[in-house]
Order: C-alpha cells, then structure tokens, then sequence
C-alpha cells in the first residue's frame, strides 16, 4: 500500500511550471549531445522553443530563467517510436449483425462505421489519421512526457488497417501545435475483423492484397482521367483507395506489426508485392533475419516491452516450451544484434510502461549494445528514421529544444528525471514527497485527473455487451484495481472466469487475459478497452478472431 | 483424432445443436442404420477341428503345425497332434496361422454408432457425477455396424464403457458376436468407470469460445482437490452402505437400512472385489491414482497412461495394471520426443509393469488395434510381447483369462486364423470363431463392395 | 501479429543448428550421398533387392548394383534395410499459422495457404519422422470454393520459400456437403446460418462463382481489345483476387481440389465441370467415390482417400475400406491421404491396409501414398517414386514400409537428411541440457510472489485438420 502511494506521488508530482519565461539557461550540466562529443560542464540556452546555444563557457543571457543543473544530466529528449499516445481506445458499435448470405453473393463486409462513408469497414480504412485522433489533454501525453519522452510516434488502435501514424511532441494546447509530421507510415496488424472478411489471417492477407491492387488501379485511373477526361468513364472518388496513393508511390512507408522472425518474413515479402516502404513495429526476432531486412531497406521499431515469465510455479502445471523459454532470453539480445548487422532501428515501448522502457534500455546494454547506442536507438536513431533529424534527436544549436534532464545515469536504476523540456516549456519534477506521507488532494500538484483517478477508475462492475457475430453476450466484468495490476472476473450466462495478466495504465486503458472453455476446448482470449467515465469500450481477441464489447458502469 | 467426449462437451452439443442436428440428420441416420441385414450375423455352432496349421498359442509355445479342436464354444484340444472327434467340419490350416481372438480393453462398441451429428446413436454419456449403477451391458446394440467390422480383422472381444461424468458407471467385457446383450457378455459387470479428477485443459477451436466455465488455473486444482476429495468421500459412504446391509442380513431385528441403487452398485467396487478402472494420463494424476487406490484399499486400473513409465516403480509394487490407449496421439507438447507414446509400451513392459494397448478412441479405430500393438514392437516392444499386449494381457487386466487371451483348452474359442503375422496390416483373417461359432466375414462394408465393386453406368 | 497464436512452435534453434551442420558437413547439396545394398521399393519399376542408389545435387543420379561414388563421398551401408520414395500427403493442413478456413464467405478463392505456413511447425518434424517428404497444403472445407493450396516439401526449419515446390501447378479447395453447409459448425446461441445449408446450394454457389468469373473473363478480354484497337478511354476492370484462380480453372491452368463424401454431390461437381469444360483434379476424401468409379474415371480425376477411416459421421457411413481397391481397378489414380497432423506419420501402414481390401498389388498400394500422390498434384516428374534423374526425396526403413514392425531410419528430402534417428536421440539431450540453462535465467523465473496463473497441462495435442467431427470447421 504505501508503495502505491509512493508510486502515486511520484506520478502526480511532476508538473508543469507555467511560468512566463521566455527563455532558460541550464547551467553546469553534463551534456550528452547525441550527435557529438558530451560536455563534462556546459550551458544551453534555450529561446523561443529552440536550442538557442549550447556549449562550455557560454554566456547567459540576462532573461533567461537560470536552472543550475550541477550534478545532472541532459539528454535529448526521448522518443518513444510506437505508441498510441494520445488517442482512445475506439468506441464499439452495438447492435452489428453480420451480412447473412441471402443469394449467391458473399456477404459483404458490413461497414461498422457507416457514418463515416467508407467502402471498407472499421479495421480496413487506411484514411484513419492519428491526427484527427489525437486529443491534446488525453492523460497519456502527460504520461509520456512525464517518463522522458518529449516525442512519441502515435498510431490509431484499429484492426487490420491501424490507421496512419503521426509524430508529436508530448505538450501543447492544442494538437497543431504538438504535431511534427503526419502522416508517418500507414501501420497495419494482423489483427482479423471479428465479424466480417477478414475473420483470419490467411484472410487478411488477401484482403490486404485487393485493397492495395484497387488502389493502384484507381490511382493509374485517376491520373489518366486528369490527364484527359474527354470520353472516359469518371473515376470514383475512394477515401480509403486515395489513402493508399502516398504508400504505394513510397512516400509513406507501410509499417507492419511483426515480432517473431516468420511474422517479419511475411511481411517483408508483401512489402515487396507491391514495392512498399517497409517498416517492421516489434521486432523482437528482427536479429534472425537481419539480411532480408538489409535486403528490404526495411528498419525495426524495436519493442521494449520484453517478455518475462508471470506465471507462477505450481506442481501441476506443464513446463513452459524451450521456444519461450529461449525467446525471453533472446530478446533482450535482439538491439545488440541489430546494430551489429547494420540494420537501422529505434527503441519503442511496445505499451511499456516508461520506466520499463528505461530499465529494458538498460537490458539491452547489459546484452551487448552500448550505451552510446542505446541513447541513440530512443533519439537520434529514431529521428533519423522519421525523417525529423534536421530538428530533433540531438542538442544542438538551433534543434527544437526537447531536452531531458536526469539526475544520475539514465541506464542506471538510480536515477529521477528532474526536468522535461518540450518544445522549450519546462515541466519540473518535484523530488517525492517521503515515503508514508499522507496522499495529496486528488488533482493536487497539477496532475490530470485521469492520471490522479486511475488508481480506481476500473474498480467496480460493468455491464457489458460482447458483440459476438449475430449474438450479443451480455454480462458483467468486475474490476478490482490495484495501481496497474488488475484483477476480478467475468460473468456471462454461461460461466464465470477470473481475469489473468491484468494490466490497468494511467490513462484508463486496461488489458487482461481470460481462459474460456467453449465446446470442450479451452483458450485464451485477451480484452483490451479503455474506461471513460462510466463508459467502457474495447475488443475481445480470440484464436477466431476479435469483437469488440462496450457496456457502462453498474451504478 | 482421438475424440473422448467429455460430459461437458455432450452438454454444450446438446444444448447449442441439438435441435439442429436432430433436424438435419435424424431421419438420415434410422434410414442408414437400418439397412445391412446380415449384420451381427451369428454364424454357426458346431464341433470344428482346424489342422496342419501354425498355432500361436499366446500363452505357451508356438506350435509349428498342429491342431486345434473346437466344440461346444470352447477349445476342447489343442496340440501338436490333437486327434479329431467325429463329425467335426475340418478346416485345413496348411499356410495358416491361429491365434486367439484380440480384445480391445477400451472401447464404446455397441454404446456409440456415429458420434458426431447422430445424438440418437449416442448412448454413453449421462447426467450427473456418480452413474456407478449403470451398466454398459444394458444398452451395448448387438447390431452395431462396427460388431463385424471390428471382429473382422480379428478382435472378437472389447470391454464397452460409459464415459462421462465423474464415476460413469460399469463397463462389460463382450464378445463380438449374439443376438442380444446377454448373449454377448463375457462379464456383464465389469470394471467401474471413474474419470479420476484432474487439472488439465482441452485444446482450441470454434469461434472465440464464450460462455464456457474458464478454466482458471487454481480453480482448477481446486476443484480437482475437491473431487478427489469428495470421491474418498463417497467411497466411504459406500463402505458404510455395505456394512449396514450385512449387518442387516445377519440380524433382522435392526432396523432396515434404505436401498441406494448407486451405493448398492459401489460396493463390490469399494471393498476391492472388483476392479475399478481409473482414467489418468501424467505422472502426477497417475501417482494420485496409486496412493487413491492404496488408501482407499481397491484394485485400481489406470486408463491411458501417457506417462506411466514414469511411475512404473509404484505400479509394479502395487500391481496396478495400466490400460495404455496413446497410441495414436500426438506427442502433447512440442518439445516431446516424437516417439513419446509409441515407446511407451516398450518402457511399461521393461519395467514389469502389467498393461495392454487398447484403442479408446472412435469405434472405427477398433480395426486399427493390431497396428497398434505393432508399431509398440516397431518402438522396442519385443514382437510376442505385443502380441500378448492385445490378448493374453487385457484378459488378464480385465479378470477373465480363464476364459480369454490365449489357445488353451477349456477357454473360450475365440480363434482367429490367418494368412500371416496377425498384428500385420496386410494380413487377412481367413476363418473366425467367437464362442466356438465359425462366422462369415460379412460386414456392412463386404455387402457394399459386393454391391459396387462391379457397377458399371446405367445398370 | 498476436506471438502466442501465430507462432507455430519451432523445434530448437540448436537442433535446427545440429541438423543444419549435419547435413551440411554430411549431406551437403555438393557431397554426393551413395546407399548401398538396400532393398529398394521403387513405386515404378518394382522392388530391387542388394541395391545400390547414388545421390548426386540432391537427384537420383544411380540405381545399380555395386555402384561407386567419389571418395569425399558419404557412403550409407543400408544392408537389411528397406528404401522407398518419400511419402506424399495429399491432404493436409499441418505447419499453418493462425486459422485454416477464412469461414466468412461461401467463395473465399482469393485466400492462399502459402501467406501463413510456418517451417518451425514441430508437426512437419513429426511427419519427416513418419517419411512424409511432401504435403499438399489445403485450405479448410467450410467453403464451397476455399483457398488456394501450396504443394511443398517437407524442409522443416528451413527458410519458408525454400519450401513451396516451385514447378507444382496451383491448386484450389473445393469442399461439398456437411463443411461449407456449416452443418456441424457450432454456431453462438443464435448466430445467423450462412449460405448455403444444402447440398443444393453448395453446388449452385459453385455455378455462380464460374458464371461470375466467365463474365470477368469477358470483361477483361473486352478490355484488351480496345487497348488494341488504341483506344486510349479504356479502363482496366478490378482485377479480382476472388475471381481471378477462378479463371485459371477455367483455362485448365489451377487444380481443383474438391472436399466431399457423398457420391451424387461429386457427380453433380464433375457434371457442372464438364459443362464449363474443366476437370477436377482430385476428389478429396471420396469415401463414395467407389459408387461412381466408372464416372470419375471417365471424368479424369484422381481420388485421394482415407484407407480405412469411416463412420465417425453421417456422410462418411457408407465409407469403405474397398474404395480403393475398386477405384483402382477402374482406372482412377487413387492416393491416401491423412488430413491430420497424427495420421500423416503412418500413412505407409495406411497404404498397406489397402492390399487387404480387394487385392491391390503391393506396388500399386505403395503408389497410393508415393507416385499416385505425385500425380495428383502434378509433381511426378521430380518425385514420387525412386528413378533416375527425380529429387532424391527418399526414406530409409528398418524393415518393409508396410509391416508394423518397421519404423523411419533416415527421412531425406533432394538428398539432405531431415530426420534421422540416432541424430533425433542425441538432440533430446542437447534439449534437456538447454532447458536446465534456460530455466536459470531472471526472465523465466516464476514472479516470487502472485504473478498469474500457471500452465494448464494438457492431454492432448491440437492436431490440424479440417473435418468438423474433429473439431474443426
């Protein structure tokens, strides 16, 4: 218990200063510039959201406001290269059926979001833009800035077709103002629609090969038409089919979710199909196959989140296989690999927490990468790889000041971050209050609400409704939350199961495992949603395929 | 592949498609099941004496050439120089070997016609956790489709068994050949079934799996420790139901104790007067069964077996015998050897271990006992020994050698005579006898490719 | 990509390591390979008895007595041993990731097997150890027209491109009766039925799928005309993935391979076929095909059967084990195929069940599961049987394939070993030794405390298949 408040104040401590300086001078500090050689003592001037000097024996202009940053280090700020900061869990639609076959045709993929005017459904529309998505005051902004990261890639959450990413800085009022580029990469999962073609992954495949086809197709058709309309039949207008044009014309990489060494093999070898940009989001069996991602011109955004054994020991139960045995100890090995082999990559959290990213960094050091190296994969590396380096992922001069700073080594475990510049705004982080100190008033210290309300936000009873195809299942989730470990069980007509791996974050997202039994099999389907208010929303994911659910809390 | 339907399963099925399947396939099913009137045709009693051929006596010698004489049911002589009573039909057995009928320890014969999508051809699962009274034998059909098939290739005996639930009820040894259920039995009441409680999940499959109970993991060994526990419980009530009724029978004066039909049905078992067959696969389950047994005082049998060996010290020093049906599964976890269950027999015979390969499995599978046993002696089995393990051995483990599993006078003729090695796949039975009854090798199977095999269009 | 379900469990990285510098060191594609003195079951020639084969660049290059090889090469003394081409399964759904069926749509023609097989699958080491060498992967039944097949070979742990066979014609699943009527799929409470719920119906979604695809034929060629003609308004039509495989049945350029049981379903199947001038490739189970021989023999196509399997549902209770005894003196190509990850690793005792129903010589009934497979899927001019100049896909045997009592000595496929036994022994203590390393590390250490549930053992392995009274769909 008192580590949880502990945790909590640390949390909720680290606040914006809103203060009107227009300028800073952080002085004395030992410098890591990414880019060259650190400075044991030096200054760095920040103006006007820029690096306006950085340097040993530097003079300090008489408006800057002066932080002495003897015994502390400044990084560049972090990047967290895949994430969904910023953007919600999405909303599940209630009351789909999925298209019965009424005559010879198939049924058609029911459009789930029908107010969007897509020919294709939700899980299949490429012109998702985490743009439009993103929300400005969502609690994982302050989440991530609060770790380090000052930029984060976020992507859109839905299935097949993720959405198309965008790269942001972590503070600013409005989302203009955070957005550094958009769209990044168009991201795409194997992730099968729960009710309607693609149920599977065979499906997705040849589901992903049409699109991309009629999208080439509409593009060679549109350019025709405007090159010479006169006596040809006027091509449609495809929202979905037109988001496809910059990834197919390799403006805008096609990044794809693969973590095991034949999930990148796969899609390397679509990427190829159709000439794509590839980008490869996990990774973490990338070191297999470092010669097709050489081939490829294909760079990994490497997952952090590493693999751990949480399963307890029990005398009954079967040993675990030599293949996931070997993979926790592989993973860690996989950045080392990489830079070894010269394939280009960048740290990302995989939905890590920020002080996993840290401490898994860390990992990756202990298994053979430097640290220099290190500190290049969640900066520089990861700026070159976004095409942003001309502006971020080093200090200095004229960079955008996003800049970290870290009492202590930031690959050691001691260590607090102090200090968080975005765009040139500080954000200070209070030294904890000692521990057994009484709990601050909720929204205290300038924390967000959703950060300060989610130690409990999931606790209590929801009523929920599992849109499985052409059958809604209602029943009830009972959530008992305990920091970001989550627990309890649900209900449905037919039985009762506990939640396992139950994973509750800041900003009101949750994931957990469930075993089921149906028709005398049993396996593991795995809830992912997010609580607002008294609403929540989320999909289930089963070995058949993935539903959403929604349902609000039992008063 | 091998499908063992568990209550839980039969109760989904019911409950989500059993009108469906009544609808699609009910009408269907009384059509086809009726037809094939020779079948569990009963063949012809009489005194036959089978000469000049090779006799695999099981239980003793071979015999390169002898006789065997058969009368009144039972093996009347066998020998190298058997003499031939009067009147008997001779069958010359030049080129020919004899051997005793197989018997699968582990079937649904007669219980299950077409498992899947033909509810009305599925009599082995009931309601309920303790089914000890009922009894295989009451509802094996004599005119099962698979009664020939199966004898065919040379199994004329299986023990049939209810299956579902906790303690499914009494199995019954059968030879494959009588007009009704009576005439069937070898032993009526045999072992009791009992799934011995344990953790273990199914595998995947059908969409996404809603609505199940969860198999969480310590609710599972929870409700195992709970079942095992009540099942002591119930073990000793029935002792308890047995001691009133004797006491009752030998004073009249007390008061009289109320009939219970399972509890009844229990005692026999209870007390360790006849054998209780245990389903158990890995060690830890099958060690469970031992000191179960040990505890509880009852001849125990353990069902499946796929990690017997490991526990074939206790075995062997509690003469607990282990009914091994894995043959034809896949090595459960990816990294077992490929070779797991094929090698089993072989570990469980060198250790001392009393067992024999039964199929478990789909009825249809029954045909492929001898191959069973075969590809055991292919993983290091000894040849004769896997011989043993489809007659001699599931006779004994089952209590009625004296009747069965080997060609010794006095015991039941069950004889097989064929044109080779009998576990070979190849091989073609070429006479049979079930009670001493030579049968025709019709089946449904012989009658269509009677029908067929010449067909030409538009005739 | 979810890892827990879309990775099929690899073997070791060290045992593909051992295998790799075995057969590299050993049985290298450069080494040539000379067995001697084996009895040597050829699938077309008859058996050789003291026979001697060279293996040169992974092709049979020798059959002969006495035969000699270059001194760098790796000779195996198979004195008593038997030798027999590698078995072909011609039915089959091991080494795939994720689902086998795309169940959504009556006609999912645009799936392909090949976007989701997997080399690691341990079930194709377990085939390798039952000498499987090739496998016709197939899309499940739960569609009238399903997915596109891949005919590959069974080079387990090898890069996955290595495995497809190259020149092996394209094929496609048909499925007829109970699966794509979606009769034994269990439905949620109340979900919808899709289209089709007859036999009827299957076969008129067959007959729309080829009148749509006519007509996108038509529409293409009415395309290509006007290009021709320089007609520069001209838009190309979609290009179809559903229809498009479609078409190349059509032009006799795809196979079909058809999924059914019941005789007057595959009739129907031939005759529609007959009327849109294809032929099927093979009828796949045709547990009745016995009723109809004379008509599929007149039709071309092959069979591909279970040897003895039947009665575990409605439409297989005429199923007899005399299908392919009568198949065969009718003149059909028959093979026997397994369509499930644990009858695959005995289909030679499968085959040899045959020459028990209805007299089938012994060559004939070794065809069944070697050249006839071959045939079938139009690979037997590499392999399939044991002749000079084919792939030495070829397995060595303790005793004759089809006695009980024989079990896989060595399993090469184009001369490499992919299995062998005493290296097989070898590598499970290289297994144990890695376990006991591995299970010292932090991250495979149970949590000290709470942490989540455990594994929950299991009894039984999860064997692919497609027929749905195993649970699949």
């Amino acid at each position: 218990m008192k580590k949880t408040i502990f945790a909590l104040l640390a949390i909720i401590s680290l606040c914006s200063l809103s203060v009107f300086a227009q300028s800073y001078a952080i002085t004395n500090a030992k410098i890591v510039t990414v880019s060259g050689a650190p400075i044991d003592k030096g200054t760095i001037i920040i103006r006007d959201g820029l690096i306006q000097n950085v340097g040993a024996g530097i003079s300090i202009p008489a408006d800057s406001q002066v932080i002495d940053a003897s015994g502390l280090t400044v990084y560049p700020g972090f990047f967290d290269a895949a994430s969904s900061v910023g953007i919600a869990a999405p909303q599940a639609q209630a009351g789909r059926a999925p298209g019965q076959g009424g005559g010879f045709q198939q049924q058609q993929a029911q459009p789930t979001q029908p107010q969007s005017n897509s020919n294709f459904p939700t899980g299949m529309q490429p012109e998702v833009y985490a743009a439009d998505l993103i929300k400005a005051n969502d609690g994982s902004v302050e989440t991530a800035r609060n770790g380090g990261f000052t930029t984060v890639l976020s992507i859109p959450r839905e299935r097949i077709f993720n959405g198309q990413s965008a790269l942001i800085n972590t503070a600013g009022d409005s989302v203009s103002e955070m957005l550094l580029r958009s769209p990044v990469a168009l991201h795409i999962s194997f992730v099968p629609l729960g009710a309607s073609y693609p149920t599977s992954m065979m499906g997705t495949f040849s589901a992903l090969r049409q699109i991309f086809l009629d999208a080439q197709r509409l593009q060679a058709w549109t350019n025709a038409y405007k090159k010479d309309p006169r006596g040809m039949k006027r091509p449609d207008s495809d929202k979905s089919l037109e988001a496809l044009f910059p990834v197919l014309n390799r403006e805008v990489p096609a990044a794809f979710n693969a973590n095991t060494e034949i999930e990148i093999i796969r899609v390397l070898d679509f990427a190829k199909e159709f000439n794509l940009v590839p980008l490869i989001v996990g990774g973490q069996e990338a070191w297999k196959v470092t010669d097709r991602l050489k081939t490829s011109k294909a760079a990994v955004l490497l997952s952090l989140n590493f693999p751990k054994r949480t399963s307890s020991n029990a005398p009954d139960a079967d040993p675990e296989p030599l293949e996931t045995l070997r993979f926790r100890v592989e993973v860690p090995k996989c950045a080392a690999r990489l830079k070894q082999a010269g394939v280009p990559f960048a740290f990302q959290s995989g939905g890590a927490s920020a002080s996993d990213f840290l401490s898994n960094a860390a990992k990756a050091v202990e298994n053979g990468l430097s640290k220099d190296d290190a500190l290049r994969s969640m900066t520089l590396n990861s700026a070159e790889i976004f095409n942003v380096a001309d502006r971020l992922g080093s200090i200095e001069k004229g960079k955008i000041a996003n800049l970290v700073v870290v009492r202590g080594d930031i690959f050691d475990r001691a260590k607090a971050i102090t200090h968080v510049f975005v765009d040139g705004k500080m954000f200070e982080q209070k030294p904890p209050a000692p521990t057994g100190g009484r709990p601050q008033r909720p929204g205290g210290g300038g924390e967000t609400p959703t950060t300060a309300s989610s130690a409990s936000v999931l606790n209590g009873a929801w009523n929920v409704t599992i849109e499985v195809p052409g059958q809604p299942l209602t029943g009830t989730i009972n959530f008992t939350q305990q920091g970001d470990r989550l627990t309890g069980n649900v209900v449905t007509p037919l039985g009762t199961s506990d939640i396992k791996n139950g994973k509750a974050n800041a900003d009101g997202s949750f994931t957990f495992d469930q075993t089921v039994t149906f028709g005398g099999s049993t396996f593991d389907v795995t809830y992912s949603g997010k609580v607002s208010g008294n609403q929540v929303s989320g999909t289930v994911s089963t070995p058949q395929g993935a539903v959403p659910f929604s349902g609000t809390k039992k008063p | 592949m091998k499908l063992r339907i568990t209550n839980y399963e039969l109760r989904i099925t019911n409950l989500l498609a059993l009108w469906l399947v009544l609808l699609l396939c009910g009408l269907t099913v009384n059509a086809q099941l009726n037809s094939g009137a020779l079948q569990n045709n009963n063949g012809k009693a009489g005194t036959f004496v089978i000469k000049n051929a090779r006799i695999v006596t099981v239980s003793g010698a071979v015999i390169e050439s002898g006789t065997v004489v058969i009368k009144d049911g039972k093996i009347a002589a066998v020998g190298a120089t058997a003499a031939a009573p009067s009147g008997a039909e001779v069958i010359d057995g030049r080129g020919l070997s004899v051997y005793p009928g197989m018997i699968d320890a582990a079937t649904n014969l007669g219980l299950i016609e077409i498992g899947l999508g033909a509810p009305g051809t599925v009599d082995t699962n009931e309601l309920g956790d303790n089914n000890a009274n009922e009894k295989a034998i009451i509802a094996v059909n004599p005119y099962s489709a698979f009664v020939n098939v199966s004898r065919n290739i040379g199994v004329t005996t299986v023990l049939t068994k209810p299956q579902s639930g906790l303690i499914s009820g009494q199995s019954a040894v059968i030879n494959l050949v009588g007009s009704t259920p009576g005439e069937m039995a070898v032993s009526a009441n045999n072992a009791l079934i009992i799934n011995f409680p344990r953790v273990v999940a199914g595998f995947g499959g059908g969409f996404g799996g809603f609505g199940g109970p969860a198999p969480d993991f310590n609710e599972l060994v929870r409700r195992r420790d709970t079942a095992v526990d009540g099942l002591k419980k119930t073990f000793k009530e029935a002792l308890e139901y047995g001691r009133l009724q004797d006491a009752y029978a030998k004073d009249k004066t007390l008061p009289k104790p109320k009939t219970d039909l399972r509890m009844a049905a229990m005692v026999p078992f209870v007390r360790g007067e006849k054998p209780i067959i245990f389903s158990a696969e890995r060690e830890r389950d099958i060690k469970a069964v031992i000191k179960f047994a040990d505890e509880m005082k009852v001849k125990a049998i353990i069902l499946g077996g796929q990690e017997a060996s490991k526990a074939a010290t206790e075995l062997k020093q509690k003469s607990i015998p282990v009914i091994f049906t894995n043959i034809y599964n896949l090595p459960v976890r990816e990294d077992d050897a490929y070779d797991a269950f094929f090698a089993e027999a072989g570990k469980l015979q060198k250790a001392g271990v009393l067992f024999c390969i039964a199929t478990d499995s789909e009825t249809a599978v029954i045909r492929d006992l001898p191959e069973q046993a075969g590809i055991a002696a292919a993983f290091d089995l000894p040849k004769e020994e896997a011989l043993k393990a489809v007659t001699l051995y599931p006779a004994q483990i089952l209590g009625v050698a004296d009747k069965l599993g080997s060609i010794e006078v006095g015991k039941i003729a069950n004889i097989v005579v064929t044109d080779g090695d009998m576990l070979e796949a190849r091989t073609k039975v070429k006479y049979l006898f079930i009670n001493g009854r030579l049968l025709p090798l019709t089946s449904r199977h012989t009658e269509l490719y009677e029908q067929f095999k010449d067909r030409k269009p538009n005739q | 990509m979810n890892r827990s379900t879309t990775m099929k469990k690899g073997f070791l990285v060290t045992i593909i390591f051992c295998l790799f510098v075995f057969t590299v060191s050993v049985f290298g594609q450069t080494q040539d390979v000379l067995i001697k003195n084996a009895t040597i079951l050829t699938a077309a020639n008859g058996t050789l008895l003291n026979t001697d084969i060279l293996i040169q660049n992974g092709k049979i290059a020798k059959i002969g007595k006495n035969l000699t090889a270059s001194s760098n090469a790796k000779v195996i003394d198979a004195t008593g041993k038997f030798i027999s081409p590698g078995i072909i399964d011609c039915h089959s759904h091991s080494m795939m990731d994720g689902s086998i069926n795309e169940g959504s749509f009556s006609v999912t023609s645009m799936t392909r097997t090949r976007d989701i097989i997997n080399s690691t699958d341990i079930t194709l080491y377990r085939a390798l150890a039952g000498g499987v060498t090739g496998l016709n992967l197939l899309h499940g039944s739960a569609n009238a027209i399903g997915g596109q097949n891949t005919v590959v070979k069974a080079k387990y742990g090898k890069p996955i491109e290595e495995l497809p066979i190259p020149d092996a014609p394209p094929g496609i699943k048909f499925a007829l009766g109970e699966n794509p009527k979606r009769s034994h799929f269990t439905p949620q409470p109340g979900q919808s039925r899709r289209y089709p719920a007859s036999r009827m119906g299957v076969n008129e979604v067959i007959r729309d799928a080829f009148v749509r695809a006519r007509d996108y034929k038509a529409e293409w060629d009415e395309y290509k005309a006007k290009v021709a003609k320089g007609d520069k308004t001209a838009v190309p039509p979609r290009k179809d993935l559903e229809l498009e495989p479609i078409v190349e049945i059509l032009e006799g350029k795809r196979y079909v391979h058809s999924h059914g049981y019941r005789a007057e379903e595959y009739l129907a199947l031939l005759q529609l076929a007959e009327e849109f001038g294809f032929r099927v490739r093979t009828l796949q189970h045709g547990l009745e095909a016995y009723k109809i021989a004379p008509e599929i023999a007149k039709h071309g196509a092959g069979v591909s059967i279970f040897a003895d399997y039947w009665g575990y549902k409605i439409e297989a209770w005429d199923a007899i084990p005399y299908n392919a005894a009568i198949l065969w003196k009718n003149g059909v190509v028959v093979s026997i195929n397994s369509d499930d990850d644990e009858r695959m690793r005995r289909l030679n005792l499968d085959a040899a069940k045959i020459m028990k129903y209805g007299d089938v010589p012994e060559e004939e009934a070794l065809k069944m599961v070697t050249l006839n497979p071959a045939k079938q899927l139009g690979i037997d001019k590499r392999t399939g049987s044991i002749e000079v100049g084919k792939d030495a896909d070829i397995v060595i045997w303790t005793a004759h394939p089809f006695s009980v009592y024989s079990r896989v000595e060595t399993t090469m496929i184009e001369g490499e070993v992919y299995f062998d036994r005493s290296t097989d022994a070898a590598k499970r203590q290289a297994m144990e030794k890695e376990r006991q390393e591995l299970e010292k590390a932090d991250v495979n250490r149970a949590p000290g405390t709470g942490g989540g549930p455990p594994r929950v053992p299991s009894e039984k392995r999860k064997s692919d298949h497609d027929d749905a009274e195993k649970g699949g769909n």
